[in-house]
């Protein structure tokens, strides 16, 4: 082992340092803008759940399964899970080994940059020891993987249905220049390193290429280019990398333990909003996932073009995407870095200004309030039960809740007899969060004045505002379909099973990805019929279309929606479709070739 | 051309289908009546009486019958399959008969709207709403709980038609005329009742339309309402509470009932659609089947040998379906004479 | 001018020639469907907010047409975007779209920024 240049040095290296020294300035700079911007309390909690020895060890490990690993992309597709991860981890490990080298090796070297990176360059003959020809059999074993994801990378590129998407993102020129530097980046280390592999050692991968090389060039007269093409490769792919969709990499290691420490978009550019933006790797894997995708006229409009336009800052575009989405919160289910395409389209309409608000303060609801508080809940307790607006147009919904709740024998009023308020919900998903507030006091007034200790929902929309906006937190708050799954295991609800009547449950968006609730009302069909699934579901599920979240779907295009996830979920062929929420409900009816019916209706039917 | 008597499968045996195998025959060819139904008579054989006469129905099926009582008729038959030959056609029929065709007639009719399909007019939830078609039923069979004696009853007009939501945005045409008539029925029937017509246009083309509206209004004091029901709930003692908006005064108005009627509207047939993509036959975008032309042949599909007749091309009345019957056998004959 | 005994009554009449309708105008450029509305009353039978602000989409936009600037603004200053309208609309009408873009539009038509 011997260092082949008593300068340590070679001008082909700068190309590498420049870039180094540009992407880290650079990512330092924006990692203390966006600390900066957010909300005091918001960075305070950071900044203490960075030194919680407990959260450091969650961020560490979240950052090495997430950005190294891609767990996550593994758990959808195989193929783009290897790809991703052979990358990463490859090149992670070949970056230690490199350093574990120089330490090793000519640990005096180690304030030296570039000596890590083009080891082999400066230091001969490692691979006589038994500690050098492991590393460099490492080194070679993690090039070869590498090497293998780019394989992987450029065949999808150029034919993405291989790996298993069926569209994958248009790139911009800049991307362009970042990807291909990025794929020259490897084959050119193995050049290099196989030009230099008789003076500087090699292993399995570099020694044969060696001599294949030497068998038809004979000099070494290309290997100084080669490393110089090498460190030029690195040099370009980092300086592009801020501008390009590759600046995921350094933002996902901020936005992991920002994410793990509560942050939430309080603001719809700056701080987290904008940290989740440039972590987006543009994978593209929520364009087939979003359920706009059906009509190919949608497809600019999933949340990776989101967050493009928001980089670029196009107005017209933002403005547009944002208000087409259904916030049916399926791309941050299938997003590898789990960017929140719904919240941060909320953000961007919260930012609207309009020339009229409506303010409910005016609107007297101590009538309602009264009605309430002489009712069968009383002051001690009871289930209050709010239909809500939708459930109005479906009374199915209402006369079946209704009944199981009187044959189990449940104390309980209805909130909103003669029709109510809106929840708030709707106001907020248009980004109307003001003018949601008020609305929330005006319920919580009647809420407070039934004397309650359940609040019992049949509509997801209202359900997930009600457990997440209003404080209240000394009333339980219930899905319809969780409260009778509780009632059936309790054995206060008898339900008689009917074999062989298959039913398919339909996760309602804003109750599954919104509330995380899943398994009770599964368990609830279960013991009235034979459960199937459909062909996506739970987090996976298809939103039906109706959705209030898309301010501006006309009924045409939202029908095709419906058709789609009508299609997904009768693979099983079921006798009835079954779902947990009015509008769901009263889109997919209107549509579908076979019955589809409410939780309560199914096990009202059969008690 | 051969010598034999040509055969003509005339697909449903309603009103149009037995009229135009009456008029075929009379004319020499042999017309075969395929009917789904265990019985002939389609829509009008549920019906009771018809506008704008009160005829029964009863009467018009037993002289369309009657024409047709040496026809071969298949009834409770399904076809399997249809099929092009090189000058004709064959269908498999769920009975495993085999019937080879010179010209096929299309008098597949219409469906009615599914009601319950409107979840928020709860057609299948509440006990006191039903639909024009049980309506009739009541007035044949007078067997209904649902009906009872009833002190207040609307009629709900454009169910399922006019309706983009319901996936059907043509007028169904009949059943303003329908609903007036119906009404009128039931004041007679419960002269104490109060009868509501919620309507959004009201659309009185035809002959005597307007004397049923004149009547209806005039000597029967039936309530019209300009104002679509938009959804419709229940009070404690089990009657229904309609909501709608009385457009005229622009206030909501609200009553309570003891029987709500769903005009149900007149939509495509799905089997007709199903047939005639099997024989390459146009569908035209409201799901009904497409006529040549819509001027100068409706009775006449894209491809020669196959007709109309009826409500397959659209919603029709009774005469205006008779008459197409009767000029589809017309056109069938000339088109045979052309052949020969 | 001829004493007929009675007065058309300046504030309930409207008078289509000075009408101004700019901000129907935008509104249906902008929500093209706005114009198939076929005022047969669903929305305003079905509104959450109606019995506090008689909100009607179907006045609202009849409102606009006629200058009646000031009841669509109090109509539309108690709608809780709740999306009923939608839902139960015979045309198809985007409701909930129509009442944010309205609430963009100032009285002379133009979107706030």
């Amino acid at each position: 082992m011997r260092e082949r240049f008593a300068s340590h040095f070679d001008p082909f290296v700068i190309p590498f340092l420049v870039g180094m020294a540009f992407v880290l300035g650079y990512c330092l700079i924006a990692m203390i803008r966006v600390i900066l911007q957010l909300p005091k309390e918001d960075r305070r909690r950071f900044l203490v759940s960075l030194i919680t020895p407990k959260q450091i060890w969650i961020n560490v490990r979240d950052i090495f399964l997430n950005c190294l690993i891609h767990v996550k992309l593994w758990q959808r597709n195989k193929m783009l899970g290897f790809m991703h991860s052979s990358i990463a981890f490859g090149w992670f490990m070949i970056i230690l080994l490199g350093h574990l080298e120089v330490i090793l090796f000519v640990p005096e070297r180690i304030h030296l940059f570039y000596y890590p990176i083009f080891f082999n360059y400066f230091v001969a003959e490692t691979e006589q020891t038994i500690q050098g020809s492991m590393l460099m059999f490492l080194m070679d074993f993690f090039l070869l993987m590498i090497l293998s994801g780019i394989a992987i990378a450029i065949i999808k590129r150029f034919a993405s249905r291989i790996v298993g998407m069926r569209r994958t993102t248009r790139l911009s020129l800049l991307d362009r220049v970042g990807l291909y530097s990025l794929w020259a980046i490897f084959p050119l280390r193995l050049l290099a390193e196989s030009f230099t592999a008789h003076i500087s050692g090699g292993s399995f991968l570099t020694i044969p290429a060696n001599w294949i090389f030497r068998q038809f060039l004979g000099n070494d007269l290309y290997a100084l280019p080669t490393w110089w093409a090498y460190s030029i490769a690195l040099g370009v792919f980092m300086c592009v990398l801020p501008f390009t969709r590759y600046m995921h990499i350094p933002a996902e290691m901020l936005l992991i333990p920002m994410r793990n420490a509560g942050i939430r978009i309080r603001h719809p550019r700056k701080g987290f909003a904008s940290l989740e933006v440039y972590s987006c790797p543009a994978c593209g894997v929520c364009i087939d996932a979003c359920p706009m995708s059906v009509l190919k006229v949608n497809c600019k409009d999933t949340t990776v073009y989101l967050n493009r336009q928001l980089r670029r800052g196009n107005e017209r575009r933002i403005a547009e995407i944002s208000d087409k989405c259904l916030l049916c919160g399926k791309c941050t289910a299938v997003c590898p870095v789990g960017v929140q395409g719904p919240e941060l389209r909320e953000a961007q309409r919260a930012r609207r200004k309009y020339a009229l608000s409506p303010s409910y303060a005016g609107i007297n609801v101590r009538p309602m309030a009264s009605a309430v508080a002489g009712g069968a809940g009383g002051a001690s307790g009871g289930v209050l039960y709010f239909a809500g607006c939708m459930t109005q147009l479906t009374p199915s919904i209402r006369r079946a809740t209704a009944s199981l709740l009187d044959k189990a024998g449940v104390r309980w009023q209805m909130m909103d007899p003669d029709g109510g308020l809106c929840c708030g919900r709707p106001l907020m998903m248009a980004g109307r969060t003001e003018q949601a507030r008020e609305l929330i006091a005006k319920n919580l007034e009647i809420i407070r004045a039934s004397g309650c200790d359940t609040l019992l929902l049949s509509c997801p929309i209202c359900y997930k505002v009600f457990k997440e906006d209003y404080p209240l937190s000394d009333i339980r708050v219930v899905h319809h379909s969780v409260f009778f799954q509780e009632l059936i295991a309790s054995g206060q609800l008898k339900v008689r099973r009917e074999e062989g009547h298959k039913l398919v449950w339909h996760d309602p968006c804003e109750l599954g990805r919104g509330c995380g609730v899943y398994e009770e009302p599964r368990a609830a069909l279960a013991a009235a019929g034979e459960l199937v699934e459909a062909g996506k579901h739970h987090a996976e599920s298809i939103c039906c279309g109706g959705s209030l979240g898309s301010l501006s779907l006309g009924f045409e295009q939202r029908k095709a929606m419906t058709r789609n996830a009508l299609d997904n979920l009768t693979v099983a062929d079921p006798a009835e479709i079954v779902t947990g929420c009015p509008l769901c409900l009263a889109t997919f009816v209107r549509a579908a070739d076979r019955p589809v019916r409410d939780i309560a209706e199914i096990l009202d039917t059969r008690s | 051309m051969v010598n034999r008597t040509p055969v003509i499968a005339v697909i449903g045996a309603g009103i149009a289908g037995l009229e135009a195998a009456r008029q075929l025959s009379g004319l020499g060819y042999e017309p075969v009546l395929i009917e789904k139904a265990p019985a002939v008579g389609g829509h009008v054989a549920e019906w009771n009486r018809l506008f704008p006469d009160m005829a029964p129905a009863a009467d018009l099926l037993q002289s369309l019958e009657a024409g047709t009582s040496g026809i071969r008729t298949h009834v409770d038959t399904e076809i399997a399959s249809l099929g092009r030959l090189k000058d004709g056609y064959s269908l498999i029929l769920s009975n495993g008969e085999t019937l080879l065709c010179d010209a096929v007639l299309f008098a597949t009719g219409f469906h009615l709207f599914d009601a319950s399909r409107k979840e928020e007019y709860g057609y299948g939830i509440y006990d006191r709403v039903i639909t024009n078609r049980d309506l009739e039923q009541w007035f044949n069979t007078r067997h209904d709980p649902r009906v009872g004696k009833p002190k207040a009853v609307g009629f709900v007009h454009c169910v399922g038609s006019r309706d983009v939501k319901a996936g059907n945005k043509q007028c169904s045409k009949v059943c303003c005329i329908t609903a007036i008539k119906e009404a009128i029925e039931i004041k007679e029937e419960f002269p104490d009742a109060e009868v509501y017509c919620f309507y959004m246009d009201l659309r009185l083309f035809g002959k005597k339309y307007e004397d049923f509206y004149i009547r209806a209004q005039r000597d029967l004091g039936i309530h019209f309402i300009r104002g679509r029901v938009s959804e419709v709930g229940e009070a404690i003692d089990g009657r229904v509470v309609v909501k709608a908006e009385d457009t005229l005064s622009g206030k909501p108005v609200k009553v309570t009932l003891d029987l709500l009627v769903l005009m149900a509207g007149i939509v495509c047939n799905p089997d007709a659609q199903h047939y005639a993509r099997e024989l390459g036959v146009a569908v035209d975008e409201d799901g009904f089947l497409k006529s040549r032309d819509n001027l100068g042949a409706v009775i006449e599909s894209s491809r020669p040998g196959v007709f109309f007749a009826g409500a397959c091309t659209g919603a029709k009345t009774v005469p205006e379906t008779l008459a197409e019957a009767r000029s589809a056998a017309l056109a069938i004959h000339q088109y045979f004479n052309k052949r020969r | 001018m001829m004493d007929f005994g009675f007065k058309l009554s300046p504030s309930s009449a409207v008078n289509l020639d000075t009408v101004d309708r700019a901000r129907y105008d935008r509104l249906v450029q902008l929500v093209p469907d706005a114009r198939t509305c076929i005022d047969c009353g669903s929305c305003s039978a079905t509104c959450t907010a109606a019995p506090w602000s008689g909100m009607s989409v179907r006045k609202v936009l009849l409102g606009l047409q006629r200058g009646r600037d000031d009841e669509v603004d109090a109509m539309l200053s108690k709608c809780m975007l709740c999306g009923k309208c939608t839902m139960v609309c015979p045309r198809g009408i985007n409701t909930r779209q129509l009442i944010l873009t309205l609430c963009r539009l100032d009285r002379k038509g133009e979107v706030v920024r």
